[in-house]
C-alpha cells in the first residue's frame, strides 16, 4: 500500500517542481526580473493578484516575452511526453518516440502544406489540422511496415522510421524550395527555430488540443496497460485491440502535431521522459501517463532554460539540447537492449 | 442447454494452409477436456477459436449463442484463456496482473473496487501466490509467474476456462497443482478445456481426451478409450504402448522410438517375482518372438508380458506347476534360439522352471544376486542352478544383457 501512495504521491510533488522551474524559466533573461517578482507578475497577469506594482517594462518582458514561450516549452513538453508513453506502451517498445519514429516529420510537411496552399491565412486552425493529418499518415505508415505478428522489433521500427523522416523531410524541402519567401517566413515563424520568439497565439493555437489529446489518453491508460500484456493475451480480456490501436494512434497524432505546428521536431523528450518515469514508479499508465506528461514539461521547460544560459550571449536551440541529452541515453538504450539478446524491451 | 461449448464443422486456414479443417465437438458444462495431440496438430489454433481470437469458418456457440453475437467484453465474461510463453516485459506487480482479468467488468471510468481487489486477492491465495503481491512479474521464477497468470485467468470469473499448455516448462511439483486446482474447478461446474503436452498427466486428470491429429479429430472419448496404444502410435509416429501402471493404477505409455529392427529370432524367458519385466522389454525393443513362463498368477511379470505382447505360461499361485504346463513351457524353450533365466527366487513350486531350463539350445542365466541367497528349497535348487550354470553359454549381470541380445 505505501509503495502505491508514494506513486500517486509523485504527482503532487512533480507538479511543484513545473511551478518552480517554470518561474525559474520566466525569470532568466537579459533583464534581470527577482524570482518572487516573476510570480507576483504572472499571478497578477492572470487576474490573481490585485494591486501589485512593478519597475517599468517588468511586466510587459514577463508576460507577453518570455512566460508565452515557457508556457508554449510546457505545453509541448506534456504533447510529447504523454505521446512517447503512449507509444512506448503500444509498440511493447521503449524506443518508440514521436521524434525518431518521423511523426514529426509528417506534422512538419502537414504544415508547410497548409502554408503552400494558403489555407493557413484562411483560419489558424487549418494548419495544426494539416500537421495532425501528416502525423497520422506518417504513424500509420510506420505501424504498417514494422508491425510483425503482434509485436513490433526494434529494429524495424526505428528503421522504417528513419526511412519515412528521411523522405517526408525531403518532400517538405522541396515544398519550400518553390515557396515564396513570405510563406518560409511563415513556415519558420511557426515551426522551426524551436522556441524562441514563441507568442501567446502560439499557445492559444495548441492549447486546447494538447489538453484534450492528453486527457483522452489517460483514459485509455487501463487498456494501454492490458495491451502490454500482448496482443492475444489483451484480446482475451476483451480488449478490442485494433480500435484501441486506432484511437490511440490518432490521439498521439494530434499531441505530436500540436507541439511541431509551434516548436518544430523536438526529438528525444518523448523518449526520455516516459522512460525515466518507468523506473521511477513502474509501467501502470494510470500514473506513468500523467506523469510522463508533466515530466515532459519540466523536461523541456529546464532544456529551454539551459539552452538560454548555457552559451550567453548567445542562445542555442532547445532541440539542440534535447539532442545532446537524449541521443546517448537513446544508445544506452539500444546497448542494453542488445546485452539482453535484442529483445523486443 | 446441455452443451456449454458446441463446435460444428469449424475450419481454420492461415494463408491457404489449413490449420483445422472439420472439428465438431460439443463439450457439456463441468468436464475437464483434454487436448492432446503431436506438436502442430492444432491444439492451440483450436482453444483460439473457442475464445473468438481465430476468426474460424464454421460454428461456435458457447451457452447456445454463436461467439461472432457476443461482445468483447461479454465473451470475456464468458470465456477465459490462459496462453502458452505469455512473456510480459513490463516490471507490473503480480497484483496488477491479476487484477487484468476484472478488465471485462470495468466501464471505462470505473476504477478497480474493493470487490475486484477481493476476487483477485482471493483467487491468488487459492494459486499460493498471496505472498507475491508487491513482486514485479518480470522478476519471478517461470512457476511463480505461471500460477501468477493462473490466478489472472481464474479472476475472469468465466464458466469456461481454456488452458494453453499450462503447465509447459513447469517442475513437476506445479504441474500437479495447476491441474489439480483444474479438477476442483471442474467439480464447481466450470467447464475446463486444456492443451496438454504431457499425456499421462491428461489421463490422469481430465475426464474426456480429444485426440487431434493435423488439424482433425482423430479420436474423442474417455481417457482409456483414446489412450490406446493404436491411437497413439498412428498419431505420433512412434511404437507407443499404452498400459495401466501396475503400481500406481494409473494409465502410462511407453514409447519405443525406434520401431524394432526385427530380429526374426526366438526368444524364451524364464522368469518371476519381477525378474523377467527389463528383460521382456530388452527383448521387445530387438524384435524376438519371446515366449515366458511359466508365472504364477498375480505375478508383476505377468503384467510385462502382457505389455510386451509376450505369450506366456501361468500357473495358480502357491501350486508346483502341473505336468500339462511343464511339458508345454519345455516345448517352447525346445523352440526357441535362445533361453533367458533371470535373477529369480527358487521355491518348491518353481522348481519346474529351472528343470525346463536343462532343455535349452542357447542358455543365458543372469545373475545380480549370488543364487545362495535367492534358494529356499535347503540347497536342492542350487544343485540344479549349478548344473546350469556349467552348461550356459553367458552368466552375465542384467547390465550386460545387450551383449548377447
Amino acid at each position: 500500500m505505501k509503495k502505491a501512495d508514494f506513486k500517486i504521491g509523485i504527482i503532487p510533488v512533480m507538479l511543484m517542481v513545473l511551478l518552480v522551474i517554470t518561474i525559474a524559466g520566466t525569470a532568466v533573461g537579459a533583464v534581470y526580473v527577482p524570482f518572487f517578482d516573476t510570480f507576483r507578475i504572472i499571478l497578477k497577469n492572470l487576474g490573481l493578484l490585485k494591486n501589485a506594482v512593478f519597475a517599468e517594462g517588468q511586466e510587459p518582458i514577463i508576460f507577453l516575452v518570455r512566460f508565452p514561450r515557457v508556457a508554449v516549452a510546457a505545453l509541448a513538453g506534456t504533447a510529447l511526453g504523454a505521446s512517447g508513453a503512449v507509444m512506448q506502451g503500444m509498440f511493447r517498445n521503449p524506443m518508440a518516440d514521436p521524434g525518431i519514429l518521423g511523426i514529426s516529420s509528417g506534422a512538419g510537411l502537414g504544415a508547410v502544406l497548409a502554408i503552400k496552399l494558403g489555407l493557413a491565412a484562411v483560419s489558424m486552425y487549418y494548419m495544426p489540422l494539416f500537421a495532425f493529418t501528416g502525423a497520422f499518415l506518417a504513424i500509420m505508415a510506420i505501424y504498417l511496415l514494422s508491425y510483425q505478428k503482434g509485436k513490433v522489433p526494434v529494429l524495424t521500427l526505428i528503421l522504417s522510421g528513419i526511412a519515412i523522416s528521411t523522405f517526408l523531410g525531403a518532400i517538405t524541402n522541396i515544398i519550400l524550395t518553390i515557396s515564396y519567401d513570405y510563406q518560409v517566413k511563415e513556415f519558420l515563424f511557426w515551426s522551426t527555430g524551436g522556441l524562441e520568439g514563441r507568442r501567446w497565439e502560439h499557445f492559444r493555437l495548441i492549447v486546447l488540443p494538447v489538453f484534450i489529446s492528453v486527457v483522452l489518453m489517460c483514459i485509455f491508460s487501463r487498456d494501454l496497460n492490458v495491451l502490454l500484456m500482448g496482443e492475444e493475451e489483451a484480446k482475451s480480456v476483451g480488449l478490442n485491440t485494433g480500435r484501441l490501436r486506432t484511437v490511440l494512434l490518432i490521439l498521439v497524432s494530434a499531441a505530436t502535431a500540436s507541439a511541431v505546428c509551434v516548436t518544430g521536431s523536438i526529438s528525444f523528450v518523448g523518449l526520455i521522459v516516459p522512460h525515466i518515469m518507468r523506473l521511477l514508479i513502474g509501467p501502470d499508465h494510470k500514473i506513468l501517463l500523467p506523469a510522463s506528461a508533466i515530466g515532459g514539461a519540466i523536461f523541456l521547460v529546464g532544456c529551454d532554460l539551459i539552452s538560454r544560459v548555457v552559451a550567453v550571449p548567445y542562445e542555442l536551440g532547445v532541440g539542440i539540447i534535447t539532442a545532446l541529452l537524449g541521443a546517448p541515453y537513446f544508445l544506452y538504450l539500444l546497448l542494453k537492449s542488445k546485452r539482453a539478446g535484442g529483445a523486443v524491451i | 442447454m446441455d452443451n456449454i461449448i458446441e463446435i460444428q464443422k469449424l475450419d481454420f486456414t492461415i494463408d491457404t494452409r489449413k490449420i483445422l479443417h472439420d472439428i465438431n465437438l460439443s463439450i457439456r458444462q463441468g468436464e475437464f477436456v483434454g487436448l492432446i495431440g503431436p506438436n502442430g496438430a492444432g491444439k492451440t489454433t483450436l482453444l483460439k477459436c473457442i475464445n473468438g481470437i481465430n476468426p474460424a469458418e464454421g460454428l461456435v456457440r458457447i451457452k447456445g449463442r454463436h461467439i461472432k453475437t457476443y461482445g468483447d467484453k461479454e465473451l470475456a465474461r464468458e470465456v477465459a484463456l490462459m496462453h502458452q510463453n505469455t512473456s510480459i516485459g513490463f516490471p507490473f506487480s503480480a497484483l496488477d496482473i491479476v487484477l487484468m482479468g476484472r478488465y471485462p467488468y470495468l466501464g471505462r471510468f470505473k476504477r478497480e473496487s474493493g470487490e475486484d481487489h477481493k476476487i483477485a486477492r482471493s483467487n491468488m491465495s487459492y494459486t499460493n501466490t498471496q505472498g507475491l503481491e508487491n513482486s514485479p512479474i518480470t522478476q519471478m521464477s517461470g512457476g511463480e509467474r505461471q500460477r501468477v497468470l493462473f490466478a489472472k485467468t481464474l479472476t475472469q470469473e468465466t464458466g469456461i476456462v481454456l488452458l494453453d499448455e499450462p503447465t509447459a516448462s513447469l517442475d513437476i511439483t506445479y504441474q500437479e497443482q495447476i491441474f489439480k486446482y483444474s479438477a476442483e474447478l471442474t467439480s464447481l461446474g466450470i467447464t475446463v478445456v486444456a492443451a496438454i503436452h504431457d499425456l499421462k498427466i491428461a489421463a490422469r486428470y481430465c475426464t474426456r481426451l480429444v485426440l487431434l491429429d493435423n488439424g482433425a479429430i482423430a479420436a474423442d472419448g474417455k481417457p482409456e478409450e483414446v489412450l490406446t496404444s493404436e491411437n497413439i502410435s498412428r498419431v505420433y509416429g512412434v511404437n507407443a504402448l499404452v498400459y495401466r501402471n501396475r503400481i500406481t493404477g494409473l494409465l502410462d505409455i511407453y514409447i519405443n522410438r525406434f520401431s524394432p529392427h526385427k530380429k526374426s529370432g526366438r526368444a524364451h524367458v524364464i522368469g518371476g517375482g519381477g525378474s523377467a519385466t527389463a528383460v521382456l522389454r530388452a527383448l521387445y525393443e530387438q524384435g524376438y518372438t519371446v515366449t515366458a513362463g511359466v508365472f504364477f498368477h498375480g505375478d508383476s511379470d505377468i503384467g510385462s508380458a502382457e505389455v510386451f505382447g509376450v505369450k506366456y505360461l501361468a500357473e495358480k499361485p502357491f501350486c508346483e506347476i502341473s505336468e500339462e504346463l511343464q511339458s508345454e513351457n519345455v516345448y517352447n524353450i525346445k523352440n526357441s534360439e535362445l533361453t533367458i533365466l533371470c535373477n529369480m527366487p527358487f521355491g518348491f513350486q518353481n522348481m519346474g522352471n529351472l528343470q525346463a531350463a536343462l532343455n535349452a539350445k542357447k542358455l543365458v542365466i543372469i545373475e545380480d544376486e549370488k543364487p545362495e541367497v535367492r534358494d529356499y528349497t535347503e540347497g536342492k535348487a542350487l544343485e540344479l542352478y549349478n548344473r546350469l550354470k556349467r552348461t550356459a553359454a553367458a552368466v552375465i549381470p542384467s547390465a550386460r544383457l545387450h551383449e548377447v541380445l
